[in-house]
């Protein structure tokens, strides 16, 4: 029986066939209540904030979600906030450099208008100023003036990663406080007015511990994944590496089992096939336990939700002009 | 009968504590606490506010020294509506929190804690999740810590040098605003680890709202910025067509009964706030308490 690569992926041995997805990927948190499916927020622009050129593309970044709002006619640029220079195998400077190209490349996929790439030292910003980096987001949210920012979650539990920590919090404070006149009041000189970003998607790494506890599923086409499969690959630099099928089909060999869809690639043609498949997989996942055919999981912080004592009242008074 | 009455009034002294809350900015103690600080005043305790940073931001069109010296008085009327007999600022700029040294902004409310001795402390809850302004997470975590080394003798020597001794304060109150979806979520039942507390405040809600109203700088720029999103996406607020006191003091009100209606939800209560609370029980581990 030959089971459609896109469903699902076949290890098949003399007595066992198992599907492979279980090896590949990282156990699901235990199921969680189902999720409401979150329409696209009213807007046209929407900014990226990440810390590092892949963070958009993994289980838990927004890639199937930016590739769905720019379909959706809204404008979308990335921030990549540090150089990523440790993440690589060819050296800093090479590194950075081949990262960022393939920044560029992977948000292609997702119809992202432009890479701003601000260029502090990868998985050194525990070490940098809030303010500074704050600063930074304060400037293009007030340049760009956003109706969405999608960033790390200043909450989130076990990140190990000190970028992915101060990214948040510096997003997550920039967000509201570039709608302040008085924060950084000279940016006016140069004809930026202030702009409080009504809405913001956070989202957690799903792998270390409880993470955060998500509050809306954003539902995504088949079509959606595999831009987000495209992207997610695109960053071949890191996610390339034909060890990764090698040692996946080595362990198979070693219990006499293999995966009959892999069978003549090379460890490179490989090694895309399986990453493309764990993004179907994943979104096929989450999109199953929150009742879509796929989907993405976030915080979704409202526009009034900031006012917890005015919200209600202004969700039901408001009218149009 | 006066001697009743004296009696009555020794009794309630002799009864009455000492709260010191640790605040960063005018308004979040008023929003999150200030029914309950109110209630207690009231009762006969002596209240004291340390306002860490300085407002100087949240204004509208006013420039930062304005908005700090305004929001400075406001805060003065606010404390008073609700019977704090003091207010103590250190002057931070507001939002700039993240770029004071912890141990600095810690040590500056120990010392108070040491000067004051309160038997009662309120502080911002620094593990309140989605609490946009981060100030109130930095003074939390250094006021926290504070209550601890305040406690401790080998903590800013000087301070036994000119006879401000070391004080254990026994009661303490997180407050925030309800915002964190998981704040009702029980804490693990270890020792030392304050659990969720709501606290009817429908007594003291006039005297809340009084404090409330009094920041007329910071809920003007609330009431603007309302209308200011609402205008450049098409929509208005009937109530905010023209933005003046009137309008202002009538969106605090709704804004406080929405809080107190929010905080009440499955409690027997019409008006609440929340809080999680560690009492006197907090210094005896779980296992000897009974
Ligand atoms: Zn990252």
């Amino acid at each position: 029986m030959k089971i459609p690569a896109s469903e699902t992926i076949r290890i098949a041995g003399k007595r066992r066939v198992y599907h492979a997805c279980a090896l590949l990927l990282a156990a699901w948190p235990a199921a969680a209540q189902k999720l409401p499916l979150g329409a696209n927020p009213p807007g046209r622009t929407v900014l990226i904030i990440q810390s590092h050129h892949d963070d958009h593309t993994w289980e838990w970044g927004f890639g199937g979600f930016i590739a769905k709002l720019t379909g959706a006619g809204y404008t979308a640029y990335f921030v990549r906030t540090t150089n990523d220079e440790k993440d690589s195998a060819v050296g800093w400077g090479r590194g950075d450099e081949i990262n960022h190209r393939e920044s560029v490349a992977a948000t292609r996929f997702l119809g992202v208008k432009d890479v701003i790439s601000l260029n502090w030292r990868n998985d050194h910003m525990d070490s940098v100023p809030i303010k500074e980096v704050r600063e930074n987001y304060i400037l293009l949210i007030r340049k760009l003036r956003p109706d969405i920012v999608m960033t790390w979650n200043p909450w989130g539990h076990y990140d190990r990663n000190p970028d992915h920590r101060k990214v948040a919090r510096a997003a997550g404070e920039a967000a509201w406080m570039a709608g302040l006149a008085n924060v950084h009041p000279e940016h006016r000189a140069a004809g930026l007015e202030p702009h409080r970003v009504p809405f913001v998607y956070y989202t957690q790494r799903s792998d270390y511990g409880r993470g955060h506890a998500p509050n809306v599923a954003i539902e995504l086409t088949e079509d959606h994944v595999r831009r987000k499969g495209e992207a997610f690959f695109a960053h071949n630099n890191v996610r390339g590496s034909p060890a990764l099928a090698k040692s996946i089909r080595s362990r198979l060999d070693a219990q006499g089992l293999e995966i009959p869809e892999l069978g003549g690639l090379t460890d490179e043609q490989a090694v895309e096939k399986l990453q493309k498949w764990s993004m179907e997989s994943w979104s096929r996942q989450v999109g199953e336990q929150h009742g879509a055919k796929y989907a993405e999981v976030f915080y979704f912080r409202d526009e009034w939700d900031h006012l917890p004592g005015l919200a209600k009242y202004l969700r039901d008074n408001v009218v149009k002009r | 009968m006066k001697s009743l009455l004296c009696l009555l009034a020794f009794a309630a002294a002799a009864n009455s504590k000492t709260i010191l809350i640790v605040t960063a900015d005018a308004a979040d103690f008023v929003l999150a606490a200030g029914g309950t600080i109110a209630s207690m005043t009231a009762t006969g305790d002596r209240a004291i506010l340390l306002r860490v940073a300085n407002d100087d931001k949240n204004a509208w069109d006013l420039a930062p020294e304005q908005a700090a010296a305004r929001t400075s008085a406001e805060c003065e009327q606010a404390a008073r509506a609700l019977g704090i007999e003091k207010v103590v600022s250190l002057g931070y700029r507001e939002g700039e929190l993240g770029g004071v040294s912890p141990t600095e902004l810690r040590d500056r409310i120990a010392f108070h804690i040491r000067l004051l001795k309160p038997d009662v402390l309120f502080i911002p809850n620094p593990y309140a999740e989605y609490v946009e302004q981060l100030d109130r997470h930095y003074t939390g975590m250094a006021a926290e810590e504070a209550r601890h080394t305040a406690a401790l003798r080998n903590h800013q020597p000087p301070l036994a040098a000119i006879g401000v001794e070391p004080h254990v304060t026994r009661e303490l109150y997180y407050y925030a605003q309800p915002v964190d979806p998981r704040r009702r979520e029980p804490e693990a039942a270890a020792t030392f680890v304050p659990q969720p507390k709501v606290v009817g405040i429908e007594a003291a809600f006039s005297k809340k709202l009084r404090a409330a109203r009094a920041l007329k700088t910071i809920q003007t720029a609330a009431a603007m910025r309302i209308r200011q999103r609402l205008e450049s996406t098409g929509r208005r607020l009937p109530l905010l067509d023209t933005v003046n006191e009137e309008s202002v003091n009538k969106l605090v009100e709704i804004e406080l009964r929405g809080l107190a209606t929010l905080c009440a939800k499955d409690f027997p209560y019409k008006m609440a706030e929340e809080f999680h609370y560690a009492g006197p029980e907090y210094q005896v581990p779980a296992k000897l308490r009974r």
